[in-house]
């Protein structure tokens, strides 16, 4: 009992750091240029079939070389979808709506492309690190571990970029106050750009860790884009500090549910911590409206 | 748009829409297709009301779709109750749980009255298929395979004989669409504008936005699923696929076509897309994915649908008469 409870709690850590990286990058895009994306999840499997592709070359055949390469793939792709789809609309008056309907066509194009190039068959990615760490009853694995410190780094390495990177400070001036960054000559467009890309590249690399768990089918960013979309709700969209907190608290929840009433009601639960937070506190547990 | 000229459009695509059975009506899977498009037409109006009138970004349109259909379905099977009475109890019972939906989000804004609604949505499909559905009878996974075809005075309506099918869902469609015209029209629909507009400004002016908000989500969810009841009792079966992402999409690519906010425009979009959908199917499963494209490249290249296009064309004649 005690030691499940102890494998319950792990899982939930481990989870939730996955889900923290891939919300931070969802309320991201929000926060700066409150763009909802909904292709975020077949951005998820992107991460994962390209990790697939260079799996299946010899020479890359490592996780250091597959995450080197993936990333810049998919900041570039990130950069020029915003710069095709996105940028375009930005000028009219119903672009909100606008950006959820054509993210909503891109995530049905990509979705079935996977389909149609891969097969609908599953796929998965080798362990990062085999083996278990064991005490007693206790079992951890290596895999779970790295995933946890892949996260982790990744989130840290995301706040040393916003805290001290030019970039990074043009991304919080933008969207702390879009009309005075512009007028102090940050590229407004191009911080656009960027964010789209680097939450590409973050929800990338958030398929191509948890792929290695649970597996890559062309429909399974759905979850994902739920999941994520309910983190950044709950920790107040737009609000980097409160979705790191909710996607822990979700990743909890998720583990706690998943054990005690069974896997069919993590959903349903999930849903339910949702509305009532909302009830209480419309803007979430840390954003502000605006 | 204004009012007389909505009128007149809507008047002119029913009157095209009326004799079209005169061309297909021998053939079944034509007229198969038509009944589809004019239940999709609904379903994508109302979409369009709540959401390109309103202002809010609803996405539980299905989701009202599929809890009208079942709950049509299980009534009309459980009690007795004649399908032409158990499709207006599933509208009441659907604009109840719209009610329930539009609460919490009368306080939200924006993309998190998107996720709410699309929550519904998410859970539907666990909730149908699991202990509690099973209970009120959807039949878990399986769905309901048999429903009670529609009679009206002990007329029996088949959907192997379409033409009287096509003309009492055609019925159907145009006194919804007239409704919804009704409300655009009356001083709800300004309601809407200004609230959409300028949420704080009207309400400052006396616009209640909790009763125009309930307002639009009871109806639309109403229409929504009393159609939801007619589409369970023509097609005779019901399953949780209908939640999959595909037709979601679809409602999406009517309305994109027809242009949002630009109300005839959903039901043009709404045959288009049927018809469309339906030549592309021999494509298999390179069919989606050129839908998909399809809406991105609409959205870029025609961001009011269809319905901006002629109104392109008329005010540039309009401006060439008066100059």
């Amino acid at each position: 009992m005690f030691i499940e409870i102890i494998d319950v709690i792990i899982s939930g850590l481990i989870n939730g750091s996955v889900y923290a990286l891939m919300a931070v990058g969802l309320t991201l895009i929000y926060g700066v240029s409150k763009a909802f994306n909904f292709a975020y999840g077949s951005f998820y499997s992107l991460g994962g079939y390209i990790a697939f592709l260079l799996f299946s070359i010899p020479f890359f055949n490592n996780y250091f070389v597959v995450l080197c390469l993936a990333a810049p793939v998919l900041l570039i792709f990130g950069f020029f979808i915003e710069k095709l789809l996105v940028a375009p609309l930005r000028k009219r008056d119903d672009w909100e709506v606008k950006v959820m309907m054509i993210t909503l066509g891109l995530a049905l194009f990509l979705d079935n492309s996977y389909q149609v190039v891969f097969g609908a068959r599953m796929k998965s990615l080798p362990s990062m690190l085999e083996g278990n760490f064991e005490m007693g009853e206790f079992i951890l694995s290596y895999q779970d571990v790295m995933i946890f410190i892949f996260s982790i780094g990744g989130i840290l390495l995301f706040r040393w970029f916003l805290n001290n990177t030019r970039t990074g400070m043009s991304v919080r001036a933008v969207a702390q106050n879009p009309a005075g960054a512009q007028i102090v000559g940050i590229p407004k467009d191009f911080v656009f750009a960027a964010t789209f890309a680097i939450s590409t590249v973050m929800v990338g690399m958030g398929g191509i860790l948890l792929a290695q768990k649970y597996f890559i089918t062309p429909a399974g960013g759905w979850d994902i884009l739920v999941k994520a979309w309910v983190i950044t709700a709950f920790g107040g969209m737009g609000s980097i500090k409160g979705g790191l907190y909710a996607a822990f608290i979700v990743g909890m929840l998720e583990a706690f549910v998943g054990w005690y009433f069974g896997m069919t009601w993590t959903l349903i639960a999930l849903f339910a911590v949702l509305l009532t937070t909302l009830a209480v506190r419309p803007q979430g547990l840390m954003g502000k409206w605006g | 748009m204004e009012n007389k000229r909505i009128t007149i459009f809507l008047a002119v695509i029913w009157g095209v829409v009326a004799i079209l059975p005169v061309f297909f009506g021998s053939t079944n899977f034509i007229m198969h297709i038509l009944i589809m498009c004019l239940i999709w037409s609904v379903v994508a109006s109302c979409w369009d009301l709540i959401m390109g009138f309103a202002g809010i970004f609803s996405f539980g349109q299905v989701a009202f779709f599929v809890i009208g259909a079942y709950s049509s379905a299980i009534i009309s099977a459980r009690f007795g109750v004649p399908p032409i009475f158990s499709v207006f109890i599933a509208g009441i019972i659907t604009a109840g749980i719209g009610i329930l939906v539009g609460l919490p989000c009368l306080k939200l804004k924006g993309a998190y009255i998107a996720l709410v609604t699309f929550a519904v949505h998410m859970i539907l499909e666990p909730v149908l298929k699991g202990d509690i559905g099973r209970a009120l009878g959807t039949g878990g996974s399986r769905g309901i395979l048999t429903i009670v075809p529609m009679n009206i005075f002990g007329y029996t309506f088949t959907s192997s004989d379409p033409i009287p099918y096509f003309y009492l869902l055609f019925l159907v469609a145009v006194i919804c669409s007239v409704i919804i015209l009704m409300v655009i029209k009356s001083h709800w629909g300004t309601a809407f504008l200004a609230l959409k507009d300028a949420e704080d400004f009207a309400s400052c002016l006396g616009v209640s936005a909790f009763k125009y908000k309930l307002m639009v989500f009871a109806l639309t969810s109403f229409l929504t699923g009393m159609i939801g009841g007619f589409y369970a009792h023509y097609v005779g079966m019901l399953s949780t696929r209908m939640l999959g992402i595909d037709l979601f999409v679809t409602l999406m690519v009517i309305l994109v076509i027809g242009g949002v906010g630009k109300f005839p425009g959903a039901i043009i979009g709404a045959f288009i897309t049927i018809a469309l959908n339906e030549m592309l199917s021999p494509l298999g499963s390179y069919r989606p994915i050129i839908l998909g494209a399809m809406v991105v490249i609409l959205v870029l290249v025609l961001p009011d649908g269809v319905t901006g296009l002629f109104e392109k064309i008329f005010s540039t004649k309009k401006r060439g008469l008066t100059h």
